[in-house]
């Protein structure tokens, strides 16, 4: 299968400090990848730049074919085809769950109301949803925003959906059928995924490859259950004692 | 002298026309002010992250001179006395344009000196409230907004827009009262509003008491309006 996201030695600073270094990364049609690795270590900024949240300082990204920065014009481009989830969800405040999921499709699709309100209700009964879509953000539990913003997401239909940490927010009880919305995605649809989390179990299950970066570099890559089990680095082997022991 | 009440029913259809011009001054400039000062608000933190991601290429520079040319003209304002900037319209620009032009007979009415006036000046404080507003409002709603390919004009009028709009409404309501008050300053370019009314009632009476006590309890009855239509506005919008 044809690689639908490719980085060629990617290097991403904030002012003097360098967070990216020379990534070379390339991620495969309906291929879940997942991304641990310590706080700090240049995971969230790596995923942000595939959907040019953050622009990358020098190298070379191709996204569904569109390259960056030579066609730095067609972020928005990008962004239809890469959708993102976010640690705090972000859902839109004044709007209720529906209007959330269809504003999407409406504004960045051209989509007509009542088709978009149509798609949205759908997505909203595919992530156990459809008896809230009039209750607004602010009357939904941390779980149920995140699995809104799972399906607002999805509402544009793109071909990746990245995950930042969309976990790491949650209460314990909760975190549950955030991870199981995330494994129907990519068992039902063949979405290609790149998901990073701390939830090493998710990993095991359902991702195909694993990649651990610390100090913005790719450390170890490789079969999930092969990786945990036989990490070769000191640090994914320190790493992984701190996730499972804490 | 006591407290005659005859004076304040005779002197009534003066105060109430001055009252008139008031409120009319008022609501032009504070229309006028919100135009400006979106404008100019906007215009300082363009090409900010607040309004999404910075620009590149030809739009970095533009974006650097509208920053620029908004900053100075809130500054100009706010670091200048109203009564000054309405005297300055009134008196002195004619003269400027006549200095630089061969226009011989420039001339602004009062009343649209005095409308000019609270329109720059209401928009100079407004711009910092909408600039306030808009930084206030959290970033990732406009990541999210961008991550699904909305274009970012869309975001700031269906997201932004909305939320900022509502944390406005309190320092807005400060700023329509301060606006309605400065209008008595118009006094000194001859404008007939409301305190000038007073002022003129006065000196031929010398009723000082009745008049502006009048005059006092007709300014707090519009700036009770203004208030109450603002919180109306305010209990309307969807809590969030």
């Amino acid at each position: 299968m044809s690689s639908i996201i490719e980085l060629k030695n990617i290097c991403k600073s904030f002012g003097d400090t360098e967070v990216l270094h020379n990534i070379d990364l390339s991620i495969r049609e309906g291929e879940v990848v997942v991304v641990i690795g310590p706080s700090g270590s240049g995971k969230s900024t790596l995923i942000r730049c595939i959907n040019c949240l953050e622009m990358i300082s020098s190298g070379e990204l191709t996204v569904d074919g569109i390259r960056i920065p030579e066609e730095r014009g067609r972020t928005r481009q990008i962004r239809l085809e890469v959708g993102m989830v976010f640690q705090q969800f972000n859902l839109f405040p004044h709007m209720t769950a529906l209007e959330n999921v269809a504003f999407g499709p409406c504004k960045a699709r051209k989509m007509n109301k009542s088709k978009a309100s149509d798609i949205a209700r759908d997505l909203l009964k595919k992530v156990g949803l459809a008896e809230f879509e009039n209750k607004l953000p602010g009357q939904l539990s941390g779980g149920q925003q995140q699995r809104v913003a799972i399906a607002r997401a999805l509402a544009v239909s793109p071909k990746v959906l990245l995950f930042d940490e969309p976990t790491s927010a949650l209460d314990p009880e909760m975190i549950g059928e955030v991870l199981d919305v995330m494994k129907s995605i990519a068992k039902d649809s063949g979405m290609t995924m790149v998901v990073v989390t701390h939830e090493m179990g998710f990993a095991a299950q359902v991702g195909d490859r694993l990649i651990f970066m610390d100090d913005g570099r790719i450390v170890e890559e490789g079969k999930p259950g092969e990786v945990m089990k036989n990490p070769e680095s000191e640090r994914l082997k320190d790493f992984l004692g701190h996730v499972k022991h804490h | 002298m006591g407290f005659e009440f005859s004076v304040i029913t005779e002197s009534l259809p003066a105060l109430l026309a001055g009252a008139k011009l008031t409120w009319i001054i008022t609501i032009l400039g504070i229309i006028g002010g919100m135009v400006c000062g979106i404008l100019a608000g906007l215009g300082r933190i363009a090409g900010t992250e607040a309004l999404g991601e910075e620009p590149h290429g030809i739009f970095k520079p533009i974006s650097v001179a509208i920053r620029y040319i908004s900053g100075c003209y809130v500054e100009t304002i706010r670091g200048t006395p109203i009564i000054v900037q309405a005297m300055f319209l009134y008196f002195a620009f004619p003269m400027l344009v006549k200095a630089v032009t061969d226009i011989e007979r420039f001339r602004i009415e009062a009343l649209t000196a005095a409308v000019i006036t609270i329109i720059f000046n209401a928009g100079a404080y407004i711009a910092e409230i909408v600039r306030g507003s808009v930084i206030s409002v959290n970033k990732g709603l406009l990541e999210a907004g961008m991550s699904l390919g909305i274009s970012r004009f869309q975001l700031i009028v269906h997201v932004i827009g909305p939320i900022a709009f509502r944390r406005m409404i309190p320092p807005l309501g400060n700023q329509f009262i301060i606006s309605l008050k400065d209008t008595s300053l118009f006094i000194v370019i001859g404008v007939g509003e409301l305190t000038r009314q007073g002022q003129e009632i006065m000196a031929s009476n010398f009723r000082a008491l009745e008049i502006w006590l009048t005059v006092a309890i007709m300014y707090l009855i519009m700036t009770t309006v203004l208030a109450m239509s603002l919180r109306k506005i305010e209990r309307k919008m969807k809590i969030f």
